[in-house]
C-alpha cells in the first residue's frame, strides 16, 4: 500500500476557509478585530509637517482603550498615524520603522518619505486590501515636507492638509473651511487639534484625547495628550445608599480561610522552595 | 448592488471614477484627466493626479481602482527605466504600451485598471494606446477612457478632425472633458492636461471655475411661467 | 597530482594561482580546431560565411547547417563544437522571443548578444558544466542599420565591422582588414565573404568542405536568408579563379 502523502503543495492553504465559512453559517462567527474607529489627520505648514490624532480604540460598540497612541514612529523625522484595524496599523508601522532604519544604515543618509510611503503601499497592495491599515504620513526630508495618505488597497496620494478614519469628514470639513498657505507652527497646530476635536465630538467611533505631533527639518515634537477634553471629574453626586438603609434579622459570619497544615513522613528534609 | 458595478471593485477600495483622454496631434499628445479620487461617495481626492509620468515622454492617464493603477505604473516605470539603461536609448511608446498590456492582460482577474498610454517617441513621433479593463491594446488617433467617457463617444466622434494643431486639440480635450465631468457624478473637479511634444514636457491646469461652460438648462425652466394666460381661475372651494 | 598536471584545468570554478581559467582556454581550443565563420558589416547589410568541413562523403550536401536564424532579422553562425551551435542557437530563440512578449518589437542585436553572453559565461562558473566550445558570430539589420557581435567561450561579446573565427580566423581577420567595408554593397560582400572562406580553407590545406552563406540587406527585405543559389554559385566560381590567377601566375 502506499505511503500517506506527507507532502503538501506550494501556496496558501485555504481549507481552513471552508472550516470557517461552516462555522459561521453554525452561528460561530470569527471575531472581530480591535478597529481604531478614528479620526487621523496632517497638516503641512511653513516649517514642516503636523499630524494629529484623537486617542479612542473601539472593539465594535465597546471602548477597548481610552487613550491609546495613533501616532507611530517611522524615523526621528517620519511618522505615521494609523487608522483601521489596530493591529494592523500596530505591526505594518512597525515593521516599516525597522526597514526605514537598516535603510538609513545601509545607504548611510538620512531616510526620505517617499521611501517609507513606497514601501507601505507595496506591502499593503501586496496584501489586497486584507491588511487593513489606513495611514496619513507625515514628515521631513532633504527634499522638504511630505504628507501623504495610503489607503488599505495600496493607494496613495500627496496632498497639504489630509484626514482618514472615520472621523475623516468631520476633520476634513475643519480643514477645508481653515486650512491657509504657508501657515505659522501654532496656527497650524491650533488647526489640527480644532479637526481632531471636530472628530471626537462628531464622530461615534473617535474619542477622549488630542494627540499631536510637530515634525520640522530637525525637531520633531511629539504632543502626547496636548489637549483632553474629556476629563472625568468628580461627580456633583453619588448613588451610595446610606448606612442602615436595610435592615436585618440575623447575622452569620462565615470562615472562607482555609488552613492547612503539612506533616512531614518519612526521612529527610522538607524540600526547600525558597 | 444600487449602482453599476463599474469596474468590478473591492468594498471600501479607492476608485478612480475617472474622465480621462488622450488625442494625438502632428507635433504631440495633447492629454488629460478630471481630478476626482472617492471612495463610495466621499471624495477622497479633488485635486488628484492622475496624468502620470511614465518616462521623460511617455505618460499614462489612469482610471479604475487608484491601488491597482498606482501599482501598475510603479512597475512599468521601473521596467522603462531598466529598458532605457540596457538599451542606452528612450523607450518607445509602443514598448511602454506593451509592458502595460502584459501586466494588465496576465493579472486581469486581479485589476481593475483602464489604461491609456500617450507620448512622443524617435520611430513615430506622436502616439495614442488604449489598454481598457481586459487588457487589450489598440492604437488610436484618440481616446477616451473612464466611467465619465460613456457621455461624450458621441461629442468626440461629432467634434474630432485629423491635422488640427496644438491649441485646436487641447480645446477638444478640455471642452471634451468638461461635458464628461458634468454629467458623471464620479467625475469632477479641475481639468489636468498634459501636451507631449518631441522637445518638452507642458502641463495645463483648469480651475473648478473656469471649466468650458455649455447648456445647463436654466432658459427653458426659468421661461415656462413666462407663457399667456393658460390656467383658468382658480376659485376656491365652497365651504357648505 | 603530478601525473595528472597541476589539476587547475579540472574545473571550470577553479582559477589557476596566475589567475587564468584553463577550461575557458581549452574551450577556445575547441573553436580554433574547427572550420572558418566570417561576418561582415557592410553599409546597407551582413553576410555571414561558414568553411563546413565535410568529415564524410556519405553526409547529404547542404545538411548540418552551422548558420541559423535566431529571428526573422537575426542570423547566427557558429564555428566550433556543432551540438553546443544548436544548443545555443536555441537559446537564441527563446531570448528573442521572450523579448518579443515583453516589449512587443523585435529584439535589437544588442539585447540578444547581452542575454547570450551572460548564459555563455554562467557555463564558465561551476564545475558541473563545461564552457561552451564555441564562438558565435551574430548579425542583424534593425531599425538602427546593420549589426554584427561575437560572443565568445568566456562570455564575453563585442561588435564588429568584420569577424572571424575558427581555424583560419588570422588570415581571415587581415584579408577583412584590406577591405573597406563602410563602402561594399551587399553583392560585393558575399563576393568578397566567399573568396574569404576558399583563401582560409586553401591555406589550412583541410579536406572536403562545404560554402554556407547567408545574408540580411535590402535584398533579402531586411530578413535572414540564405544567398541564393546563382550568387552562391557566381561566388564560388569567382573564389576558384583567384586561385588559378596564382597558379598561372606561378
Amino acid at each position: 500500500m502506499a505511503a500517506p502523502n506527507v507532502y503538501r503543495p506550494t501556496g496558501f492553504d485555504f481549507t481552513n476557509e471552508l472550516r470557517n465559512n461552516f462555522l459561521t453559517q453554525k452561528g460561530l462567527p470569527l471575531p472581530k478585530a480591535t478597529s481604531t474607529g478614528t479620526t487621523i489627520v496632517g497638516c503641512l505648514f511653513k516649517d514642516g509637517i503636523v499630524l494629529g490624532a484623537d486617542t479612542r480604540a473601539t472593539e465594535g460598540p465597546i471602548v477597548a482603550d481610552k487613550n491609546c497612541e495613533k501616532i507611530h514612529y517611522i524615523t526621528e523625522s517620519i511618522r505615521c498615524c494609523g487608522a483601521g484595524t489596530a493591529a494592523d496599523t500596530e505591526f505594518t508601522t512597525a515593521l516599516i520603522s525597522s526597514n526605514m532604519e537598516l535603510h538609513a544604515l545601509q545607504t548611510g543618509r538620512k531616510p526620505r518619505v517617499v521611501t517609507a510611503m513606497t514601501m507601505l503601499k507595496q506591502m499593503l497592495f501586496r496584501y489586497q486590501g486584507h491588511v487593513g491599515a489606513a495611514l496619513v504620513l507625515g514628515g521631513v526630508d532633504a527634499t522638504g515636507p511630505h504628507l501623504f495618505t495610503i489607503h488599505p488597497h495600496g493607494s496613495t496620494d500627496k496632498l497639504p492638509y489630509v484626514t482618514m478614519g472615520s472621523g475623516s469628514l468631520a476633520a476634513m470639513a475643519v480643514f477645508e473651511s481653515g486650512w491657509k498657505p504657508n501657515m505659522e507652527r501654532e496656527e497650524a497646530l491650533r488647526l489640527v487639534k480644532a479637526a481632531i476635536a471636530a472628530g471626537i465630538f462628531n464622530d461615534l467611533g473617535s474619542g477622549s484625547n488630542i494627540d499631536a505631533c510637530i515634525i520640522t527639518e530637525n525637531n520633531t515634537e511629539m504632543l502626547r495628550n496636548v489637549e483632553m477634553p474629556n476629563q472625568r471629574v468628580q461627580k456633583e453626586r453619588d448613588y451610595k445608599f446610606r448606612r442602615g438603609t436595610t435592615a436585618w434579622k440575623k447575622e452569620d459570619v462565615r470562615k472562607f480561610v482555609v488552613d492547612e497544615q503539612t506533616t512531614l513522613i518519612g526521612g529527610g528534609d522538607e524540600m526547600d522552595t525558597s | 448592488m444600487d449602482h453599476i458595478d463599474f469596474n468590478r471593485l473591492k468594498t471600501g477600495e479607492v476608485n478612480l471614477g475617472t474622465s480621462i483622454m488622450a488625442v494625438q496631434f502632428d507635433g504631440g499628445v495633447v492629454i488629460g484627466a478630471d481630478s476626482r479620487t472617492t471612495t463610495g461617495s466621499y471624495i477622497a481626492n479633488r485635486v488628484t493626479d492622475k496624468l502620470t509620468h511614465v518616462h521623460d515622454r511617455i505618460y499614462c492617464c489612469r482610471s479604475g481602482s487608484a491601488a491597482d493603477t498606482q501599482a501598475v505604473a510603479d512597475i512599468v516605470h521601473y521596467s522603462l527605466q531598466m529598458y532605457s539603461q540596457a538599451a542606452g536609448k528612450p523607450p518607445s511608446v509602443h514598448t511602454a504600451a506593451a509592458i502595460f498590456q502584459k501586466l494588465c492582460y496576465e493579472n486581469k482577474d486581479a485589476l481593475s485598471a483602464g489604461i491609456i498610454v500617450a507620448g512622443w517617441d524617435d520611430s513615430v513621433g506622436p502616439s495614442v494606446y488604449n489598454i481598457p479593463l481586459g487588457g487589450g491594446l489598440f492604437r488610436q488617433p484618440w481616446a477616451i477612457g473612464g466611467s465619465g467617457s460613456t457621455y461624450v463617444y458621441g461629442y468626440c466622434d461629432a467634434t474630432y478632425k485629423e491635422g488640427w494643431g496644438r491649441d485646436e486639440t487641447v480645446n477638444f480635450v478640455k471642452n471634451t472633458l468638461s461635458l464628461a465631468m458634468s454629467r458623471d457624478g464620479s467625475s469632477g473637479g479641475v481639468i489636468r492636461m498634459c501636451v507631449i511634444t518631441k522637445d518638452n514636457v507642458e502641463r495645463l491646469f483648469v480651475p473648478g471655475n473656469e471649466l468650458p461652460k455649455f447648456w445647463e438648462g436654466h432658459e427653458v425652466l426659468g421661461a415656462a411661467p413666462k407663457l399667456g394666460k393658460v390656467v383658468p381661475d382658480v376659485v376656491p372651494m365652497a365651504v357648505e | 597530482m603530478t601525473s595528472i598536471g597541476t589539476g587547475y584545468d579540472l574545473s571550470a570554478s577553479t582559477y589557476s594561482p596566475d589567475g587564468r581559467i584553463f577550461q575557458v582556454e581549452y574551450a577556445n581550443k575547441a573553436v580554433e580546431n574547427s572550420g572558418t565563420a566570417i561576418g561582415l558589416k557592410v553599409k546597407d547589410g551582413i553576410v555571414l560565411a561558414v568553411e563546413k568541413l565535410v568529415h564524410s562523403k556519405l553526409l547529404v550536401p547542404g545538411a548540418n547547417r552551422r548558420i541559423q536564424t535566431i529571428d526573422r532579422h537575426i542570423g547566427l553562425a557558429t564555428a566550433g563544437l556543432l551540438a553546443d551551435g544548436r544548443h545555443l542557437s536555441n537559446r537564441a530563440r527563446d531570448e528573442a522571443a521572450n523579448y518579443r512578449e515583453t516589449y512587443n518589437a523585435p529584439p535589437p542585436l544588442k539585447a540578444v548578444a547581452d542575454r547570450l553572453g551572460l548564459y555563455v559565461q554562467a557555463y564558465t562558473l561551476y564545475s558541473s558544466v563545461r564552457p561552451f566550445g564555441i564562438s558565435t558570430i551574430l548579425g542583424t539589420v534593425d531599425e538602427d542599420g546593420p549589426g554584427l557581435f561575437v560572443v565568445e567561450p568566456s562570455g564575453i561579446f563585442y561588435g564588429y565591422n568584420g569577424a572571424a573565427v575558427g581555424k583560419g580566423k588570422q588570415l581571415a581577420k587581415t584579408e577583412l582588414e584590406k577591405l573597406d567595408l563602410s563602402q561594399l554593397s551587399l553583392r560585393e560582400a558575399v563576393i568578397e565573404a566567399a573568396r574569404i572562406i576558399y583563401l582560409v580553407h586553401e591555406d589550412t590545406r583541410e579536406k572536403e568542405f562545404e560554402l554556407e552563406m547567408s545574408w540580411i540587406g535590402p535584398e533579402t527585405n531586411n530578413t535572414h536568408l540564405p544567398v541564393p543559389q546563382d550568387l552562391l554559385e557566381e561566388a564560388e566560381t569567382k573564389a576558384k579563379e583567384q586561385f588559378e590567377f596564382e597558379d598561372d601566375a606561378a
